[in-house]
């Protein structure tokens, strides 16, 4: 930090303070209206049947029920509180989009606040110490015939690497040139009452540093390092000063390894369980078309199991959100036949049908959609030329090798029966 | 930090989905909230509290393929209670018109109560997020479990004998 800018950065803390207090509405002495009031809340409330959308952003009938209950209760006189309350009494935590206030949840409100304090103290503790050091204590120091020699080698560093800062911020024109020499004589004057004290020849070296030192500004941060890097070689203080970096080199590790181990505890301990589709390390904010991608993903792993009712559970759910997706509707319409077929449904069947149809319908290059309507005509209805048709178009939308891999038997049989031949591209098996 | 990330990433891992299975649910060992509306046949429906049997709470919709998949089941746990009189069935409409739910239902031959919940307000008092979602409910009217994929008859009999063995 510059010396010469310090009291700018304190007016200019002190303007952004006023400003988060003013723009935070601290002052502001107008109650908010009902609608404004409802309006927050449902702005934190997870809409129960979405992903990561307040209901106040959702349209879906599960996020209109919970408006109309916040907006019920807010006209009731119920605090935003208790509202909040109620809503997680019967969803769970996870229905309040901001983490709680009380229990564990609050670390993450608490952690912040408690870091920005410490790092405050610490930095004014730095200031205070280095502004301590820098006026009367350090002469008095230097000066008392029997000063503690780690506490002289502290003071030496610390003078040296004044000047290299003093150095460092003249060539980056923070100083004046008045303020240089001033402080630069200062350190220079207290580093010779240093040597004077201490007839060890470390210090004898950085003496030798206060002389060289003021022959180029350039050089010195440079010469200083190295000197302070022979006096420290030399110096016979430098056995408990290495000890004391080990032991806080150790007490870091340690508190980090607790964190660590805390954390690996907590989070399991202290997380919902996943419901249907979601993941285990949570989701950030995608864009619409990342998360229907990621919603896609997830559906034809869980299908790809063989959990098909839990895979159409989540085909469903990417159709309430995006009802023109043609490959949900493709792949839900699959299962449903698959289901319906195991079962006997011709409801269902007819259902995964018409599902067929629209993925078509939506997208007419898709593959898959052809490829199971393919299928369903050669398996369920033997009409092995309209399968034979739907195979070819299959064929042409250029599915991935290993689709066509997987699908060649099927297509060589409804190519056989039909007596056609088969596609280019096609494995003659 | 390569350590952190292995261990959360082993422990995250490793925790078993909870979609095939009970889930938390704030509900679970409180009083059930009321059950009353009007059934998909335009009757109007309560549910005594305390119900002084098991009662089977199921959200339904009739596009969702897993209530499909559960719907024989919970027609074969009816029949099988119904005699004994132990446990009885409701069924609540999820995000569905009334008109479709009760045409699956009659389709399926459930027999059942069924409320429509037109405006969600019963879902919204259980907390339900997607069909199906099942409760289970103890004769002295306290929620005993809450499950969040298709039911079986033989997994609801389990659900009702473990509560039994702990003193529902």
């Amino acid at each position: 930090m510059s010396r010469k800018h310090f009291p700018l950065w304190t007016v200019l803390a002190v303007v952004l303070v006023a400003a988060l207090l003013i723009g935070g509405g601290v002052f502001s002495s107008s109650s908010p209206s009902a609608a404004a009031r409802a309006a927050a809340i449902e702005s934190v409330i997870r809409c129960p049947s979405c992903e990561d959308l307040s209901v106040a952003a959702s349209s879906a009938p599960t996020a209109i029920a919970v408006r109309a209950e916040v907006s019920r209760q807010v006209a009731e006189g119920r605090s935003d509180g208790q509202i909040k309350e109620y809503l997680v009494a019967r969803y769970g935590s996870a229905i309040v989009l901001e983490p709680a206030t009380t229990g564990w949840a609050a670390v993450v409100w608490v952690l912040p606040v408690v870091v920005a304090i410490a790092a405050i103290g610490l930095l004014v503790l730095v200031l205070v110490r280095r502004r301590r050091r820098g006026d009367g204590d350090l002469d008095a120091d230097v000066r008392s015939p029997d000063v503690d020699p780690v506490l002289l080698d502290e003071r030496r560093r610390f003078l040296t690497q004044s000047l290299a800062d003093a150095d460092a911020e003249y060539l980056a024109g923070d100083l004046s040139d008045a303020d240089y020499l001033a402080l630069r004589q200062r350190d220079l004057t207290r580093l010779g009452l240093l040597a004077s004290t201490s007839s060890t020849a470390s210090t004898a070296s950085t003496a030798s540093t206060a002389s060289t030192a003021s022959t180029s500004v350039r050089d010195t941060p440079d010469t200083l390092d190295a000197t302070t890097g022979t006096a420290a070689s030399t110096d016979p203080s430098k056995g408990p000063a290495t000890a004391r970096h080990r032991r806080n080199r150790r007490f870091l590790l340690g508190a980090l390894a607790c964190f660590a181990a805390a954390l690996i505890v907590a989070v399991p301990l202290f997380s919902s369980n996943r419901l249907p589709g979601q993941t285990a390390t949570g989701s950030v904010n995608l864009s619409p078309s990342q998360q229907l991608a990621r919603s896609l993903d997830q559906a034809a792993a869980v299908a790809n199991t063989g959990q098909l009712g839990q895979a159409a559970q989540l085909y469903q759910s990417v159709l309430s959100a995006h009802p023109d997706s043609a490959v949900a509707l493709a792949q839900l319409g699959w299962i449903e036949y698959r289901i319906g077929t195991a079962g006997s449904s011709t409801s269902l069947i007819t259902d995964a049908r018409a599902k067929l149809d629209q993925a078509v319908d939506l997208a007419p290059g898709d593959y898959a959609a052809h490829l199971y309507i393919g299928t369903i005509l050669l398996a369920h209805d033997g009409n092995a030329a309209g399968a034979a048709d739907q195979f070819r178009l299959f064929v042409g939308a250029g599915p991935p090798a290993r689709v066509l891999a997987e699908a060649a038997p099927t297509l060589r049989t409804a190519f056989a029966q039909a007596g056609q031949p088969l596609p280019a591209g096609v494995p003659a098996g | 930090m390569l350590v952190v990330g292995a261990g959360l990433i082993a422990v995250l891992a490793t925790r078993p989905p909870a979609a095939v299975t009970e889930v938390r649910s704030p509900l679970v060992g409180n009083p059930a909230p009321s059950i009353r509306g009007i059934t998909v046949d335009g009757h109007a429906y309560a549910l005594a509290q305390p119900p002084g049997t098991f009662v089977v709470l199921n959200y339904f919709a009739s596009w969702c393929v897993p209530c499909q998949q559960e719907g024989p089941e919970l027609v074969r746990f009816d029949f099988q209670h119904r005699q004994a009189g132990d446990a009885r069935l409701v069924s609540v409409v999820f995000d569905d018109t009334t008109s479709a739910a009760r045409s699956y239902q009659a389709t399926l031959g459930a027999t059942w109560p069924t409320l429509a919940d037109s405006k969600g307000e019963l879902a919204l008092n259980y907390g339900v997020r997607a069909p199906p979602t099942t409760f289970l409910i103890a004769p002295d009217g306290r929620v005993v479990a809450y499950l969040v994929a298709p039911v079986t008859a033989a997994g609801l009999d389990a659900l009702i004998a473990r509560a039994k063995a702990t003193g529902a």
